[in-house]
């Protein structure tokens, strides 16, 4: 397997919340899919970081779960932005903004 | 916050969690390998994926835990002298609050060992008036302000009555409680505590035996073969817990009884207070007695004699109030059928249905106020110790401010700091819960001592059980956030600004709109509370050094007391008389006893034995009848006891036979004669109604001496009469030797005399008239000791707390002091600024306690003796006490901010 581009550690809370917000409630299989697909098939969000985070996100109550009838008529656990999640969303992009400018303007030449 | 409820939740819900997480990796699995992409990843570490998620919920909560854990055990090693101070007031708080609420576990939170023991009621009578139809009383009873007198002994006929009451009783039993009984264990002769009861008392109990088989029903019946059952206690001291024991005969009042079997361990009858060593059936009271048939229809068929006490299991759903209406009922129609004339009926006893899970509440009326009011002490000594404490952190947080403002601008969340600081204090109070337990393991020890004083048989059991730890446990966290939240609300909060700029935290951080800081606060209610708790000590105290200095009228010391009576062994009368003298005459040639003499009661013995008395040319007050206090003593009595003689001569060995003769005391010419001489005149003894025969010649007048109590406050009018004189009511005695050194040390050489003299007569009781007059007064003891013990501790802890908070406030003042002493100012001036300081803390405390004392004085009034409630000297010797204590702690830091080098003083802001 040869070496694939990182997700930026901090930042995949901000995918995952994105694509809850573009989307709606999804699993987690069709959030990994869906930031794969979105990205350009760049990003891969393995199940080892993607499960662990939705539980974090459990935790601080920005998602809510939900066990429903997925499309192909399976019971899987869907993941849906909160009130909170959404003011996250808010924050951890403009956070991102702010930080990604700055690293522009130092890596740009002069 | 929010976040911890969903954590709490999964710690509840872990199955589910782990089966949900299953599931939502297999339709992940599933999915994947529908998409069959070509190169597709497989699947991940299932293991190390589900763990991660696992942490997710339970690592950091516990991580943040065991950091703040490591970290607080780091910050109070590094302070090691606040550790110190907080740890021993800590542990002495703890300690003493666990060793008081072991003795209130034992008295009055603990149940009886037996099944179910919140289902069982205790019923007792009460009566405003007289009541006719209880003719005599064979049992306790006492007075309660509210209801008048009280006691739990009932006709047998009115068990038998309310038994039948099956809708509102599962069981009802009757028992007699602990009576001595003379008894030949094993060929050696000794008093047991026997509980006479019911044949249904061990199954309505579900008491089970440990060996043989207990009493049952048909055991309790006249005729029934006389049966005995051993506590498991008296099995194991006695037998060695041997099972041969039972089928065994002993004798009890010289009457054969069989052991049947033991009870089991743990059980030692209805009442806490009393360990019984034997039980048996209630019909054998007539085989024990001197006239069998006349008791076996006093006990069993007299329905005005008033004697069994009954517990009783109510049926389930049955309420106490409901049992309380019924049985009240039930009774009232009973007693009015034993009514001899129908003005009896207006006054009749009122049955009461009271809790019964704890048994007989003997040592609970005894104890209960004193313990309560321990418990207060110790809990306003806990209370003094945590504001010490939070004082110290107090000031520590403005140390620290600096660095818990640099961690909050780092970003760290408020909780999350509260939270580390709060460890920090559980974990110090739970050190010092931990050390208090060895406090407390000494003060119990110490407390069984002091109330014990002396006597073995002390059934009181305190001890670190289960309960106890728990009240501990709790104990100990409460203390920690107790003392620890307002210190860590405080350090979190508000402006961080300043504690950044300032280059270190020297400057007096003084907050807008607070004048007074809560430090100060603190010391002022220190102050307070020690006050109040040194002048409660002080009421103690001066009570007991009040009691000790009652002029007795006689000798206390090196006297040697004890019981002896053989009239079960078969003496009687005029046998018995000359059994006694005899007894008499061998204890005076032991070596080392002066003189020996007997009593049927000793002195200050809480003894009483009233009679009404015609004197002869002396009218009596109308309606109120004269009344005199006897004791039927030996030739040698007041010369033993070194009563003087004042007038006319002592009794005399001549005096044993007839003619009848008395010896009074002052009191009795003082009280019927007016002063004048009563030698040579003739009184009669008994119920003046009954006139009976002036026939007893007054030959002499003693000095008084204390009758009935070291409490009573003039001795009653008293007579002492010759032991010869009522033969057929000679019983037991006390006998009281004289000795030239330690009188307990000439009892074994009296045990020998006793046995050559009739191997069968036990001998019990042994005392010493010093321990028999500390006993009387065994609960002022304890109080005045404790107290004492209290007042000092909280004295000490208030003053270190003053200490601690006038030496911050110097220290934090160094700069301003050294500006002063820079620019000339006095020693003396500096000197008497710091302790301007301590004198408006410990007034302002001293003001408020004085305050709080004299309104609470009086709850305690009914331990105090020759005190009032705000006794001056008291309060006054309190007051002083506290404030140069406080002055001397204030002083020391005082110097010291007066002694500082000016130079050092500001070079070091």
């Amino acid at each position: 397997m040869g070496t694939r581009p990182e997700i930026p550690p901090g930042t995949l809370y901000m995918l995952i919340l994105k694509t809850l917000a573009r989307v709606g409630p999804m699993h987690g299989y069709g959030i990994a899919q869906h930031i794969h697909r979105i990205s350009g098939e760049v990003l891969e969000v393995e199940e080892g970081s993607l499960y662990p985070a939705l539980q974090r996100m459990l935790i601080k109550g920005w998602v809510a779960a939900e066990w429903k009838q997925s499309e192909n008529n399976r019971r899987a656990r869907f993941y849906n932005l909160t009130s909170a999640g959404r003011k996250q969303l808010a924050r951890e992009i403009q956070e991102f903004e702010l930080v990604m400018a700055a690293v522009v303007r130092v890596i740009q030449p002069a | 916050m929010g976040g911890l409820f969903r954590r709490l939740d999964f710690l509840l819900h872990r199955r589910r969690f782990e089966q949900e997480l299953d599931e939502e990796m297999r339709h992940h699995q599933a999915l994947q390998r529908e998409a069959k992409r070509d190169g597709a990843r497989p699947f991940g570490n299932v293991t190390l994926l589900k763990e991660d998620c696992r942490t997710m919920w339970i690592g950091n909560f516990f991580t943040e835990l065991s950091q703040d854990a490591r970290y607080a055990v780091r910050m109070i090693g590094a302070n090691r002298l606040f550790a110190g101070m907080a740890l021993i007031s800590l542990a002495l708080g703890i300690g003493a609050n666990t060793a008081i609420y072991s003795f209130m576990e034992a008295i009055l939170l603990r149940p009886l060992p037996v099944s179910h023991p919140e289902e069982l009621v205790v019923l007792r009578w009460c009566a405003k008036g007289p009541t006719p139809v209880v003719k005599s009383v064979n049992g306790t009873w006492y007075r309660d302000a509210g209801v008048g007198r009280i006691s739990p002994n009932f006709p047998f006929a009115a068990y038998e009555v309310l038994r039948g009451d099956g809708e509102t009783f599962s069981a009802l039993f009757a028992f007699v409680p602990a009576e001595p009984r003379n008894a030949v264990v094993r060929g050696q002769a000794e008093v047991l505590r026997a509980d006479s009861v019911s044949g249904n008392y061990y199954s309505s109990l579900g008491v089970t035996p440990a060996a043989g088989r207990l009493i049952s029903t048909s055991d309790d019946r006249a005729g029934a073969a006389p049966v005995a059952v051993l506590s498991y206690q008296y099995w194991e001291s006695r037998f060695g817990l041997d099972p041969a024991a039972v089928g065994q005969r002993i004798l009890i009042n010289n009457t054969p009884v069989t052991i049947v079997g033991v009870s089991a361990p743990g059980f030692a009858g209805m009442d806490p207070g009393v360990e019984t060593a034997i039980t048996l059936p209630l019909h054998t009271f007539p085989l024990f007695a001197y006239r069998p048939g006349d008791e076996q229809r006093r006990r069993f068929f007299d329905a005005n004699f008033y004697w069994v006490e009954m517990m009783g299991r109510l049926r389930t759903g049955v309420t106490m109030e409901q049992a309380q209406s019924r049985l009240a009922a039930r009774f009232r129609q009973f007693a009015e059928t034993t009514a001899s004339r129908p003005s009896d009926k207006t006054s009749l006893p009122l049955l009461a249905v009271g809790e019964g899970r704890g048994g007989r509440d003997s040592l609970r009326r005894q104890y209960s106020q004193a313990i309560f009011v321990l418990m207060t002490m110790v809990g306003l000594i806990l209370a003094l110790a945590c504001a010490n404490i939070a004082n110290l952190l107090l000031a520590r947080g403005e140390s620290r401010s600096r660095e818990i403002a640099v961690r909050l601008s780092l970003g760290a969340g408020r909780w999350r700091i509260v939270r580390q600081l709060l460890t920090e204090s559980v974990l110090l109070s739970c050190l010092g819960g931990a050390l208090g337990l060895l406090v407390a393991f000494w003060g119990i020890r110490s407390i069984t001592w002091l109330l014990a004083n002396g006597r073995a048989d002390l059934t009181l059991r305190a001890s670190l059980n289960l309960p106890v730890l728990g009240f501990t446990a709790a104990l100990s966290l409460a203390t920690g956030l107790l003392f620890g939240l307002a210190p860590a609300l405080r350090a979190t909060r508000g402006d961080l600004t300043p504690a950044l700029k300032a280059a270190r935290t020297t400057a007096p951080v003084r907050r807008p709109g607070l004048p007074i800081g809560l430090g100060q606060i603190l010391v002022v209610a220190q102050v307070g509370i020690s006050l109040a708790l040194v002048i409660g000590a002080g009421l103690f105290v001066h009570t007991l050094s009040n009691l000790n200095a009652v002029r007795l009228g006689f000798q206390r010391e090196n006297v040697l007391l004890f019981h002896v009576n053989a009239r079960p062994a078969g003496y009687r009368g005029a046998a018995l008389a000359r059994f006694y003298g005899g007894l008499s005459e061998s204890f005076r040639a032991i070596p080392g006893v002066r003189s020996a003499a007997f009593s049927d009661y000793p002195l200050a013995s809480q003894y009483w034995n009233g009679t009404g008395v015609v004197i002869p040319g002396v009218e009596p007050q109308p309606g109120k009848p004269s009344q005199l206090a006897t004791m039927s003593v030996d030739p040698s009595f007041l010369s033993t006891m070194a009563i003087p003689i004042l007038a006319g001569r002592g009794i005399e060995k001549r005096d044993l036979r007839a003619p009848r003769v008395a010896v009074v005391n002052e009191q009795f010419a003082k009280e019927f004669l007016g002063n004048a001489n009563p030698v040579g005149r003739f009184i009669g003894i008994g119920d003046a109604r009954e006139s009976p025969a002036a026939d007893i010649e007054i030959i002499g007048v003693a000095g008084n001496a204390v009758y009935n109590s070291i409490k009573e406050e003039k001795p009653p009018a008293l007579a002492y009469l010759p032991y010869t004189q009522n033969p057929d009511d000679l019983s037991g005695v006390y006998f009281e030797l004289r000795t030239a050194g330690a009188p307990l040390a000439r009892a074994e050489s009296v045990r020998r005399v006793l046995r050559a003299a009739d191997p069968l007569v036990p001998l019990t009781d042994i005392s010493t008239q010093d321990l028999e007059i500390d006993s009387t007064i065994g609960r002022e003891r304890t109080l005045a000791n404790l107290g004492a013990c209290f007042g000092a501790l909280a004295l000490v802890i208030a003053c270190i707390g003053l200490y601690g908070t006038i030496a911050y406030s110097v220290a934090r003042r160094t700069g301003e002091i050294g500006i002063r002493l820079a620019l000339g100012a006095r020693r003396g001036s500096i000197v008497w600024m710091v302790l301007r300081q301590v004198v408006a803390l410990a007034g302002a405390g001293l003001v408020i306690g004085f305050a709080a004392a004299w309104e609470t004085t009086r709850f305690v009034q009914s331990f105090l003796f020759g005190a009032k409630p705000n006794d001056p000297l008291a309060l006054s010797v309190a007051v002083v006490i506290l404030g140069v204590a406080a002055l001397a702690a204030g002083y020391a830091p005082a110097r010291r901010a007066a002694r500082m080098d000016p130079m050092a003083a500001l070079r070091c802001e």
